[in-house]
C-alpha cells in the first residue's frame, strides 16, 4: 500500500509540473493544442491525490486531515476540482494556464513536505462532525486561492487594457466582465462554506470546550478564521452593493490572500499556529 | 504544359491603372472564353479585385507566348496601349506562378497583410471560371491547393491576429472589457464620420441599443434612423451616461464634454460597472485624467492606431511562418504538375510493355502442349502472372520518371525516356 502512496503522490506533482510547463507553451502562443493537455494533466493530477487521499485514509483507518501533508493535498484536489468547474465555461478555458503554475508550486511544496511526513499516520479526529468542519474550512480555502488568482488573472488584463499594445495580448485572457463574473461567483460560494465552517467551529468549541481552553477566542487558529471571515465578509457585500468592483476588489483579494499566507507561514515558523497561545490558562 | 500569370497589383500600379485594367463581374464570362481561345484550349483564371488584376492560364504554349497573347489580349479587351500598362506588370510561370497564387491567396501580397477577404475573392474568380468551363484539370488542382493552403495558414499561423482598423480595434478592445456585446448599450455623442463607422462595427457584434446625443436635435435625429438608435440632445449626455456600457465620441467640440467628475458620478449610478470609452474626436472630447480611474477603459484616436499598427507588426512577422508552409506547398504542386507532364510518356511506355506482354503471352500459351480450350483457369493465370510481371517492372521506371521530370529540365527528361525504351509518341 505505502509504494501505490508514493506512486500516486509524487506522479501527480510530475503532472503539475508538466502542465505548467504545456501552460507556458501555451501561453506563449504557438502550441494551441497544449491547452487540452494542461488541463488533462492537472485533472489527472487531482485524481492521484485523491487516491493517495483515500488509500491512507483505508491504510490507517482514520480520515487523514490532521497532518500537514494531507491538508495541502486536499487543498489542492478541491483547487484543482474548482478550476476544472470554471474552465467549462469556452471564454474561461486560457485560464487552466495561469492557474497550473502556482498549484504545482503548492504541489512542490507538499513534496517537500511529504518527503519525510507522508508515512507518518494521521492523527483520529474526535467525530464525523470536526472532519465536515475541517473539510468545509479548507473548501472555503480552496475557494479563496482560485478567487485570488483570479484577481491577479484580473488586475493583468485590465492593466493590459488601459495601456493596451495591441489586441492580441488581450485576446490571450478572458474578458473582464468574465473574471469579474468568476471573481463573485468564487467568493459567493465561498463566503456561505465559510460561514457554516465557523458556526461548526462554535458548536465544536460548545461540544469540546477543553481542547481550546477557556479564551478560545485569542487562539491563532481562530485569529486567523476570523481574518478570513472578514475579508470574505467584505468582499462579498461591497461587490453585491456595488460598492467594491474591478480592479480595486481583485486588489483587495490579491493583497488579503498575501496577508493571509504571510501570518499563515509566522505562525508555523514561530510554531504558533497549533499550540494553546494565550488561550491554554483555564 | 505551362503554368503562367500576368498582372499588376498595388504593389506595381496606381489605383487609377487597375481601375481603368479592372474585369466587371458582367465582363468576366466573355473575357474568359475570348482568352482561353486565344490561348488554344487552355486553362484561364481572372482574378480582378480593387488591389489586382491578374491572369492565370495553364496552357500547351510556351511561356513567352503565354505572356505576349495575356499582354495583348488585356489591352484589345480594355482598349489601353501596352505601352501605358507594360510597366505595371508582372508575368511568371512555372514554380513561381504557383508561389504567387499561394501568396496572394493566403493574404501575404495584400495591402493589409492577413486580411480574410482576398480568399473569398480568389474564390469566386475560380467559381466564374469553373462555371464557364475555362477550368482545366490544373487549374483546378492549382486553385484548389491554394485554398487548402490559405486555410491552413490562417489557422496555424497568426497572421490574422488582431484587428488593423480603428473601428475594428475598438470592437476588439470593447470585446475584451464585456464579454458579449449583445444587451450592452452604446452612446454615441456627436455625428463624425469615424463614429458612425465605429458604431456600425459594434452594432454588427451585437449591440442593441444606441443612444446619439448631438447638439443639433436634426443631425441625431437623421442618424437614429440609419443607426436605430434613441436620438439625446446635448444636455441629456450627463443623464444618460450611466446607461451607456459602450461610450463614442467624436464632436468638434473645443472643450471636454466628458471629465472625471461624470464618470464617478454615473459608476456610483451603475453599482461600478465598467465604462468602454472611444474618444476619436480631435481635440479630444474626454478629459485623459479619466484614464486613470478605475474601471473606466479610456482609448483616444492615438491608442487605436498604435494598436492597429502593432497588430499589423505582429502580423508581419508572422510572414516568415506563412512562406515556408507556401513553399512546403509549391513543392508539393510542383511535383505533381511536373508528374503530369510525364503523364503521356508513362501512357506510352506501359502500353508498349502491355504489347509485347501480350504476343509473348499468345506465344507461350500456343507452345503449352495438350493447354485445350476448355483450359481457361491456365489462361487466366498466365495472363494475370504476365501482368503483375509487367506492371512490378513498369512501377520503378515510372517513378524515376516523375522524380527526374520534378527535379531536371522536363524535356530531356523525357527525350531519354523515349530514346530508352523506344518511344514514338507521348
Amino acid at each position: 500500500m505505502p509504494i501505490v502512496i508514493d506512486i500516486a503522490f509524487y506522479a501527480a506533482f510530475a503532472l503539475f509540473a508538466t502542465a505548467t510547463l504545456t501552460s507556458f507553451l501555451y501561453l506563449r502562443g504557438d502550441k494551441p493544442n497544449m491547452l487540452a493537455v494542461t488541463q488533462r494533466a492537472i485533472s489527472i493530477a487531482a485524481g492521484l491525490l485523491l487516491v493517495a487521499f483515500c488509500l491512507r485514509w483505508v491504510n490507517y483507518g482514520r480520515i487523514p486531515l490532521t497532518t500537514m501533508v494531507d491538508i495541502v493535498n486536499l487543498l489542492l484536489v478541491m483547487s484543482t476540482g474548482i478550476v476544472l468547474m470554471l474552465v467549462r465555461t469556452e471564454p474561461l478555458r486560457p485560464l487552466v494556464c495561469y492557474y497550473a503554475p502556482p498549484l504545482a508550486a503548492l504541489s512542490l511544496m507538499n513534496v517537500a513536505i511529504g518527503f519525510k511526513t507522508l508515512h507518518e499516520a494521521p492523527k483520529e479526529l474526535d467525530d464525523v462532525f470536526l472532519a465536515v468542519h475541517v473539510g468545509l474550512a479548507f473548501l472555503a480555502y480552496a475557494l479563496f486561492l482560485i478567487a485570488s488568482l483570479t484577481s491577479a488573472v484580473y488586475i493583468v488584463q485590465a492593466r493590459r487594457l488601459k495601456s493596451p499594445l495591441n489586441t492580441a495580448r488581450t485576446a490571450k485572457l478572458p474578458p473582464l466582465e468574465y473574471l469579474d463574473a468568476t471573481l463573485y461567483r468564487l467568493i459567493k460560494w465561498g463566503y456561505p462554506f465559510f460561514a457554516i465552517t465557523l458556526i461548526l467551529g462554535f458548536v465544536g468549541v460548545y461540544l469540546y470546550p477543553d481542547e481550546l481552553g477557556v479564551r478560545w477566542w485569542l487562539s491563532a487558529k481562530i485569529l486567523f478564521a476570523v481574518f478570513m471571515a472578514g475579508l470574505y465578509s467584505f468582499s462579498f457585500h461591497s461587490r453585491r452593493l456595488g460598492l467594491l468592483r474591478g480592479q480595486k476588489l481583485a486588489y483587495v483579494m490579491v493583497i488579503g490572500f498575501g496577508a493571509m499566507l504571510a501570518i499563515y507561514l509566522l505562525l508555523s515558523v514561530t510554531n504558533l499556529k497549533d499550540a494553546g497561545f494565550w488561550s491554554s490558562a483555564a | 504544359m505551362n503554368l503562367v500569370v500576368v498582372g499588376l497589383s498595388h504593389h506595381t500600379s496606381s489605383v487609377e491603372l487597375r481601375e481603368r485594367l479592372h474585369f466587371a463581374e458582367k465582363m468576366l464570362p466573355g473575357a474568359l472564353m475570348n482568352l482561353r481561345e486565344q490561348l488554344g484550349d487552355a486553362g484561364v483564371v481572372i482574378l480582378s479585385t480593387c488591389n489586382r488584376v491578374e491572369i492565370y492560364a495553364s496552357t500547351e504554349a510556351s511561356s513567352g507566348e503565354a505572356h505576349d497573347t495575356i499582354r495583348k489580349f488585356i489591352s484589345d479587351w480594355h482598349k489601353v496601349p501596352e505601352s501605358e500598362f507594360g510597366e505595371a506588370l508582372y508575368e511568371y510561370d512555372g514554380r513561381e506562378t504557383i508561389g504567387h497564387l499561394f501568396r496572394v491567396t493566403s493574404s501575404l501580397d495584400s495591402l493589409v497583410v492577413g486580411e480574410a477577404q482576398i480568399l473569398g475573392q480568389v474564390h469566386d474568380a475560380f467559381l466564374v471560371a469553373q462555371t464557364e468551363q475555362c477550368a482545366d484539370k490544373v487549374t483546378h488542382a492549382l486553385f484548389q491547393r491554394a485554398f487548402a493552403i490559405a486555410k491552413d495558414v490562417r489557422t496555424r499561423t497568426s497572421i490574422s491576429a488582431g484587428k488593423v482598423s480603428v473601428g475594428s480595434v475598438a470592437v476588439d478592445l470593447a470585446v475584451s472589457i464585456f464579454s458579449d456585446l449583445a444587451g450592452k448599450t452604446v452612446m454615441v455623442i456627436g455625428s463624425g464620420k469615424m463614429g458612425e463607422v465605429t458604431l456600425r462595427s459594434l452594432v454588427t457584434r451585437g449591440v442593441d441599443r444606441v443612444l446619439l446625443v448631438n447638439r443639433s436635435q436634426e443631425k441625431a435625429m437623421s442618424l437614429a434612423e440609419r443607426v436605430r438608435g434613441e436620438p439625446l440632445p446635448l444636455d441629456a449626455l450627463e443623464e444618460n451616461l450611466p446607461r451607456a456600457d459602450i461610450v463614442i465620441s467624436s464632436t468638434a467640440a473645443p472643450q471636454y464634454l466628458l471629465t472625471p467628475a461624470h464618470f464617478h458620478r454615473a459608476l456610483r449610478k451603475r453599482g461600478n460597472e465598467p465604462f468602454c470609452v472611444i474618444d476619436i474626436a480631435v481635440p479630444r472630447n474626454i478629459d485623459p485624467a479619466v484614464k486613470k480611474m478605475d474601471n473606466v477603459y479610456l482609448y483616444d484616436v492615438d491608442d487605436l492606431q498604435s494598436v492597429a499598427a502593432a497588430n499589423l507588426d505582429a502580423r508581419r512577422q508572422e510572414v516568415d511562418q506563412c512562406m515556408k508552409r507556401i513553399e512546403e506547398g509549391v513543392d508539393q504542386f510542383w511535383g505533381w504538375l511536373q508528374g503530369l507532364v510525364a503523364e503521356p510518356t508513362i501512357v506510352s511506355l506501359a502500353a508498349n510493355l502491355h504489347a509485347i506482354r501480350e504476343r509473348e503471352l499468345h506465344k507461350s500459351l500456343n507452345q503449352l502442349p495438350n493447354l485445350g480450350e476448355n483450359d481457361e483457369a491456365v489462361r487466366e493465370i498466365m495472363t494475370a502472372l504476365s501482368k503483375r510481371i509487367t506492371n512490378s517492372m513498369l512501377h520503378q521506371p515510372t517513378v524515376q520518371l516523375k522524380r527526374e521530370v520534378a527535379d531536371q529540365d522536363p524535356s530531356k527528361v523525357l527525350a531519354f525516356a523515349k530514346r530508352l525504351f523506344g518511344i514514338k509518341e507521348g
